[in-house]
């Protein structure tokens, strides 16, 4: 006789055993007993491994294409060997590691305190107190910045005998430059907040910020003590939108935007990247003339050797991670706490946050004298030496083409690397509803990047003077900014900002500075600035270039006739 | 407006469950493989945000625990169900705290499209 087996029966015994418990019973008794729960080692791999993973590869995506470009580069082009590659692979990955966690610390230390503080400032602090926290957020965000480090690394290249007043900036004043920065981010903050509050459109205000920082570039020009100056105070603009002033300060924009009910135009949140990058060239050329006029004298003892590779000085470096960053975060919490009454939901969360970012910074420092310094330096004088026709590898006009054309790649494949932009590009997508593209925006910003370091590079090279490249190309920014439309004037200018993160900065200013070096120019920023412009540049050509196919399609829809 | 030609009969499928996984946001994949190969014939994963009992007793490593989710649903057999649910579990770590939770829950019945020669041969 047959027997019959149901398969799921079967299935059943081979399986492996299990319990059953009801569940009303543990309910009851879990209410009682609030444990933590026991965590085998493995349990601890299991939630740590995906987590530390992903926010590994996150960095590696944004750090590793753009230092594998400068090494393939220089192997293959320039025939040269990288010095010391073991220390610049350490610091590599110092950076790669401290940018990781900062960026970690970031979101649990800083973005809680500062969400609220938008969301709840608008609603319950009066006029003058929404400004003023506005101001002191901007300013205190400049100093936690991990960029701003690299302005400091730069001081020592000045020559003092050329450029008097730049050395005084960057040696004996360089506390005061940075002051100067965070005063000028601080201003740009309060007036974009007065700007949401009170409805101001943004083209008008841009065409207002920018022609007097152009005319006081002329000025500044016009002094050949005082040139050398421009391209500093033009690239702090660049240095200072980083990953930490940016989202704050948009979470403030965004909490004002929203409790002054002006939602009405899709990209109205974007534009204090923008003035947050122009007020600081104003506000650096302004302490130039200043120091200028007050006719201080060089000291006597002028530092002795050009080094940037400072030494791995931990504590110094720990001291300057703490100094940067508790004040922010203290003075965020105080303005919540005592300000705002709202108690912290998770202290110890704030607390680890806190705690990540100090040790990501010091990382970051280390990394940045030990990796992205001299890498960067290295590529700058190993493109000064194919430009020299004498004992080069290359004919004087191949080596030229070759320089300027590892300006532009590297322009182009950074900002192709930049998370921040791709960030960008996918909320600009989903704002305009797909008319503008999320790759037409990205491609558009790193031809600009591109084209603005190739001019950067040539700057160096020429010895041209920068405000003969930047007026001109902010004056043209100027006019396509009259024919744009609102929106797409905000995006252009913001990506601006977006492009220069912490890794880039670092490095093209070191490249800049090592060009700079082997051919003796004057000063060596500008690269920055003119990366700057570039993009504002292209961005607003696009949205022309929508805003034209848009008319001629509605032409031929409804006939000749509009 | 022409109505639709509507079919004679439409074929009901019964005995059978509903599996709902719910993990951390990337880790539908392993799991969804994992069902299909105990014998699981198709799969729906929709996002979702959430935050269990367990992970939030988990102080500082909470933070690991990511509360964007996903929620994988598997219509089986019931004689296949046990197993898929099995190694579904074993397949997302369910038994660490704060990796998920699933539940199979009884359906009365399903229908889609059938083979046509699966209807000659089961149809009563």
């Amino acid at each position: 006789m047959v027997q019959k087996i149901r398969y799921g029966d079967y299935l059943g015994l081979a399986r492996t055993r299990h319990k059953a418990i009801s569940y009303n019973a543990i309910t009851s008794w879990d209410a009682s007993h609030r444990r933590r729960p026991h965590l085998r080692s493995r349990d601890i791999y299991r939630l740590l491994a995906p987590y530390v993973g992903a926010r590994a590869l996150e960095q590696t995506r944004a750090v590793l294409p753009v230092v594998l470009f400068l090494v393939v580069f220089q192997y293959l082009l320039f025939q040269g060997r990288i010095a010391g590659g073991a220390a610049i692979l350490a610091g590599v990955l110092a950076v790669m590691l401290g940018l990781m966690l900062f960026m970690e610390g970031l979101k649990h230390g800083f973005m809680p305190l500062s969400e609220n503080i938008g969301h709840l400032l608008p609603v319950r602090a009066s006029y003058g107190g929404v400004l003023m926290v506005a101001f002191i957020l901007g300013a205190v965000a400049t100093f936690a910045e991990p960029a701003i480090s690299a302005l400091k690394m730069a001081g020592s290249l000045a020559d003092a005998a050329q450029a008097p007043v730049l050395y005084l900036l960057l040696n004996v004043h360089a506390d005061a430059v940075v002051l100067t920065v965070a005063a000028s981010v601080g201003l740009a903050v309060l007036v974009s907040t007065l700007r949401f509050i009170e409805g101001w459109p943004f083209k008008p205000l841009v065409i207002v910020v920018t022609l007097p920082c152009l005319a006081l570039t002329a000025y500044m020009a016009s002094d050949p003590a005082l040139a050398p100056v421009v391209g500093l105070a033009w690239d702090t603009g660049a240095i200072t939108t980083g990953p930490v002033t940016v989202p704050m300060v948009v979470a403030l924009g965004v909490g004002v935007s929203a409790a002054a009910g002006r939602g009405d135009n899709s990209l109205s949140g974007f534009g204090i990247v923008t003035l947050a990058s122009l007020f600081p060239p104003i506000g650096v050329m302004l302490l130039g003339l200043h120091i200028a006029a007050s006719g201080e004298s060089l000291p006597t003892a002028v530092a002795a050797a050009a080094t940037l590779a400072t030494e791995p000085d931990i504590p110094a470096h720990i001291l300057a991670a703490l100094r940067a960053i508790v004040p922010l975060v203290l003075i965020l919490w105080l303005i919540q706490r005592f300000w705002l009454r709202e108690p912290t939901q998770h202290p110890d969360f704030m607390a680890y946050g806190v705690a990540l970012a100090v040790a990501g910074m010091v990382a970051f420092y280390v990394g940045l004298g030990t990796g992205l310094a001299p890498l960067g330096m290295q590529s700058g004088s190993m493109l000064s030496a194919i430009l020299d026709s004498r004992h080069s590898l290359y004919p004087a006009g191949a080596g030229l083409t070759i320089a300027l054309l590892f300006a532009l790649a590297l322009g182009f494949g950074a900002t192709l690397a930049e998370p921040a932009l791709n960030a960008l590009g996918l909320t600009v997508q989903t704002l305009t509803d797909g008319a503008f593209q999320k790759s037409t925006l990205v491609y558009a910003v790193a031809i600009g990047v591109g084209f603005g370091t190739t001019l950067g590079v040539a700057k160096i090279i020429f010895h041209i003077p920068l405000s003969w490249l930047l007026i001109p190309s902010y004056l043209l920014a100027l006019v396509m900014t009259w024919l744009a439309r609102e929106e797409h004037v905000n995006l252009a200018w913001d990506s601006a900002g977006v492009t220069t993160g912490p890794v880039t900065v670092p490095l093209v200013l070191a490249m800049g500075l090592g060009l700079g070096q082997a051919t003796g120019a004057q000063d060596a920023f500008g690269i920055l600035a003119m990366a700057s412009i570039g993009p504002i540049v292209s961005v607003l050509a696009v949205g022309i270039g929508l805003q034209a196919r848009e008319r001629f399609l509605r032409l031929d829809l409804f006939g000749r006739a509009r | 407006m022409k109505q639709p030609h509507p079919p004679e009969e439409f074929i009901v499928l019964t005995d059978v469950v509903l599996i709902t996984c719910v993990v951390q946001r990337g880790m539908a994949e392993e799991v969804v493989e994992a069902a299909r190969q105990a014998g699981a014939q198709g799969a729906t994963i929709f996002y979702a945000r959430g935050t269990g009992v367990r992970e939030r007793r988990l102080g500082l490593l909470s933070l690991a625990v990511s509360p964007e989710k996903e929620v994988i649903l598997i219509v089986a057999s019931t004689d296949q169900a046990d197993r898929i649910f099995e190694k579904m579990y074993q397949a997302g770590k369910l038994d660490t705290p704060g990796m998920g939770v699933i539940y199979m829950s009884p359906l009365d019945k399903m229908a889609t499209h059938v083979p046509k020669g699966i209807v000659e041969r089961f149809a009563r």
